[in-house]
């Protein structure tokens, strides 16, 4: 019989229905978070949630850590990893592929709200995401205390020798090429608003995989990159990150969104407070560190998501 | 039918994007043809006019055939990093087969009595090469230079993938050019493989010495496939 | 929770020691064997079955449909065109706007990348079936109707084994093709080995997508060399003929 590929996680959910409406009508756990005690988890009996991540290491590991902590409460949960850019992801959530996402609040008010606009707080720009997202039909959890901003580097040198320290200094290299995910280029909070807020007419745009623009960089492929103010690779010193004085790129803590009518079936806040617990311990040191890990040391994002979680207690 | 009717739309409003592209990805197809042919066809003549090193040319073709494109560029990329120059090593290495196998067998099966005749009014190899065996090897060797083209062009589109530019950067760009941007982004590349191949074979035939028009290779299909017999759209694959 | 809340305040999360990387993975070069050996196991190897399987069920599929169209085009000549001109039509479109097209039908998925799959096989596999077909000696015909066999046995007894050959080539042309394409069908969440590539590339982790493309190379020559075997061990009277040729 042929095998499709996701043969064995079907099992395994079908196995774990099978065990849970075996033991139908037990306890449904009691409140959220905290002890577990004796009780029943607050995960269990409830439907299987899917959750996706967009394409990036940061995303992964995020996706990870929300996967693990769920299923430690007893939550089935199916993860969807690397499902695409905020684009895509968002079409699948509004078509049910999938459930929820941890999603930006700048870029959830900039490319799925369409908003181009720039507001002036990380608190305005989270009551935004939530109103766009409410008048959808979804919710979102709290906010996490990092954030995540799109940024631009040059190499060190680059930065030193034309006196760049803002977004508004690459004026002073006339024409220049920057490279950038291929989400980057139409956006408001990317090039597209880069080019009006601060007038860089002259700049040429340049499609990369987003893994590749360091080695852009250092090559000299490209004069300046799109980076993510979390990547580890900018500890290194080799590279110059330019401010953002206008705030074109937005504030960007996360959210979780899912979809507000699965959510009450998972327990409504039995299952929030355990995302805002994951939430409320990513710092920008945590977040960094675990970037570090994964890109820098190879580690893998469940490894690394597993490790964090252990660590705090929540595994 | 609806996306068909939006790309035909993405098309008349981008008309300076889709050239942009167009241009870059001509560029790129050229250079990796241009550096294919100096290497493949030389060798390829050389072998045939010999007689020697058919295992080499034949099994070329067929290892040329195996590979898979994407990851040619992905192993380039590690090694010789970003941009133009890793993309079109890939494409030269898929190009290089094609080209020297169709060469090789055009020069190799040259009508054995014609070279019999000329050798024996006294010509020297060269000259029996030249005046001889090119002119008749021509039409099967433009019909390799013709699968080559093609092939290279439809490759072109995973250049964008190491930064290469050309069609591939709005192909691979749904979220800034929606699915419009897509099928337009396809439907010019289509074009340009039928363009090209279409020049090519009225350059063929304009090239074929007016003696043996006519009695031009079977294009069709193929038992052991030297890739001289290849169709065209076989090669369309990527 | 509130434990948890309260350590936060006062000095944010624990954040454990995740192990260092091997320094050639520090540097990023291009081939780790370090990394290879620990995740071959449980990265590359499943990809690798994944491909495999992705594009047995492509050829199968495809097979089955070009090759009963063929043998339909074989006696009724009229079919031929419509077949051959679908199929090129497929075959035309780059594989990743193919892929792109099926997804808002059926889904980042497996099921996507099948169906694209099997469209690409078709050309290659029906003409070659059909031209084999056609290539059969009138002799060898008009042997056989001379000795009463049937339409069908005439088929199933001298046309099909006499076309065999074509048919094999055409067979290791689909598979090596569909090698090929079937990395690209990563892209939209199929797997195989394209899908190390792919996240390879995003993470800028050479080792990554170097080893898969090597992988890739590799299976599709195997794949290859196999399908030559099989086409010598299946028609061995061919090979005489070649030898001379």
């Amino acid at each position: 019989m042929v095998m499709r590929r996701s043969a064995p996680r079907w099992i395994a959910v079908a196995m774990s229905f099978a065990v849970l409406a075996a033991a139908c009508g037990g306890d449904n756990g009691g409140g959220g978070g905290g002890g577990g005690g004796g009780g029943g988890l607050p995960g269990e009996g409830k439907p299987t949630v899917t959750i996706g991540t967009k394409d990036f290491t940061e995303e992964f590991i995020l996706g990870e850590l929300y996967t693990q902590a769920l299923q430690a409460r007893g939550y089935t949960v199916d993860l969807k990893s690397n499902i695409g850019s905020t684009e895509i992801i968002d079409k699948a959530l509004e078509s049910g592929e999938i459930d929820g996402y941890p999603e930006y609040t700048g870029v959830a008010v900039a490319v799925s709200a369409g908003k181009d606009i720039i507001p002036k707080s990380a608190e305005e720009t989270f009551n935004l995401a939530k109103e766009f997202y409410e008048s959808r039909g979804q919710t979102v959890s709290e906010a996490t205390p990092f954030f995540d901003v799109d940024a631009i580097a040059v190499t060190k040198e680059t930065a030193q020798a034309n006196s760049l320290s803002t977004v508004a200094d690459l004026k002073k290299l006339g024409s220049f090429t920057l490279g950038a995910r291929p989400e980057f280029k139409d956006r408001y909070q990317g090039f597209r608003g880069m080019q009006q807020v601060y007038g860089l007419t002259d700049a040429e745009f340049k499609q990369l995989a987003f893994g590749l623009q360091y080695q852009a960089l250092d090559n000299g492929d490209i004069d300046a990159a799109n980076v993510f103010s979390t990547d580890a690779q900018l500890a290194s010193g080799k590279y110059t990150v330019l401010e953002d004085p206008k705030g074109v790129f937005g504030f960007q803590n996360v959210v979780f969104v899912i979809d507000q009518g699965k959510l009450d079936e998972l327990g409504g806040d039995d299952f929030m407070n355990i995302i805002n617990e994951v939430s409320a311990l990513l710092t920008n040191d945590a977040m960094t560190a675990m970037n570090a890990a994964v890109d820098i040391d190879k580690q893998e994002p469940k490894d690394v998501a597993r490790e964090f979680l252990q660590a705090n207690g929540m595994l | 039918m609806n996306t068909f009717v939006d790309a035909l739309g993405f098309l008349r409003d981008n008309p300076a994007l889709i050239w942009e592209k167009v241009v870059q990805h001509l560029q790129l197809a050229g250079a990796a043809i241009g550096v294919a042919l100096v290497i493949a066809i030389p060798i390829g003549v050389i072998l045939g006019h010999q007689h020697r090193g058919s295992f080499l040319a034949i099994n070329a073709a067929n290892i040329g055939r195996a590979l898979p494109s994407l990851a040619l560029i992905s192993i380039g990329l590690g090694f010789l990093g970003v941009g133009f120059v890793n993309v079109m090593v890939a494409m030269v290495i898929l190009a290089v087969p094609p080209l020297m196998t169709n060469a090789y067998v055009a020069v190799d099966q040259v009508d054995a009595d014609a070279v019999e005749a000329a050798r024996g009014m006294g010509m020297r190899p060269v000259q029996v090469l030249t005046k001889v065996e090119l002119p008749l090897a021509l039409p099967l060797i433009f019909a390799g230079i013709r699968t080559a083209v093609v092939y290279v062009i439809a490759t072109g589109t995973l250049a964008a993938i190491a930064g290469g530019g050309g069609l591939g950067d709005i192909i691979f760009n749904q979220p800034s050019y929606h699915l419009s941007g897509v099928i337009a982004g396809s439907m010019v590349i289509a074009t340009l493989a039928f363009t090209a191949e279409g020049i090519f074979a009225v350059l063929q035939r304009a090239l074929t010495p007016r003696g043996i028009r006519g009695r031009e290779p079977e294009v069709d299909a193929f038992i052991e496939p030297p890739v001289a017999d290849v169709t065209r759209a076989e090669t369309a694959r990527v | 929770m509130i434990a948890a809340l309260l350590a936060l305040a006062d000095e944010g999360p624990k954040i454990p020691d995740f192990g260092r990387g091997s320094d050639c993975v520090r540097e990023n070069g291009q081939f780790c064997v370090d990394w290879v050996v620990k995740n071959f196991g449980d990265q590359l190897l499943p990809r690798l079955i994944e491909h495999i399987e992705l594009t047995l069920i492509a050829v199968g599929i495809g097979f089955t449909i070009a090759f009963t169209a063929a043998v339909v085009a074989h006696r009724y000549r009229w079919v031929k065109t419509p077949f051959t001109a679908f199929s090129a039509f497929v075959y035309t479109i780059p594989s990743i706007a193919l892929f792109q097209l099926l997804v808002p039908v059926t889904g980042l998925s497996w099921t996507s990348a099948e169906i694209a799959l099997v469209g690409y096989t078709l050309l290659i596999l029906f003409r070659n079936t059909l031209t084999g077909l056609q290539e059969v000696p009138d002799d060898a015909i008009e042997a056989a109707q001379g000795m009463g066999f049937t339409r069908q046995q005439i088929l199933t007894r001298v046309e099909l084994p006499l076309a065999l050959p074509a048919i094999m080539a055409g067979v290791r042309i689909a598979t090596v093709t569909t090698i090929s394409l079937a990395t690209i069908a990563a892209y939209i969440g199929a797997g195989g080995i394209g899908q190390p590539i792919f996240d390879g590339i995003q993470r800028g982790f050479r080792t990554q997508f170097v080893t898969a493309g090597v992988l890739a190379v590799a299976l599709a020559l195997a794949a290859d060399g196999l399908l030559v075997l099989a086409q010598r061990a299946l028609a061995p009277w061919m090979r005489a003929r070649q030898a001379t040729s």
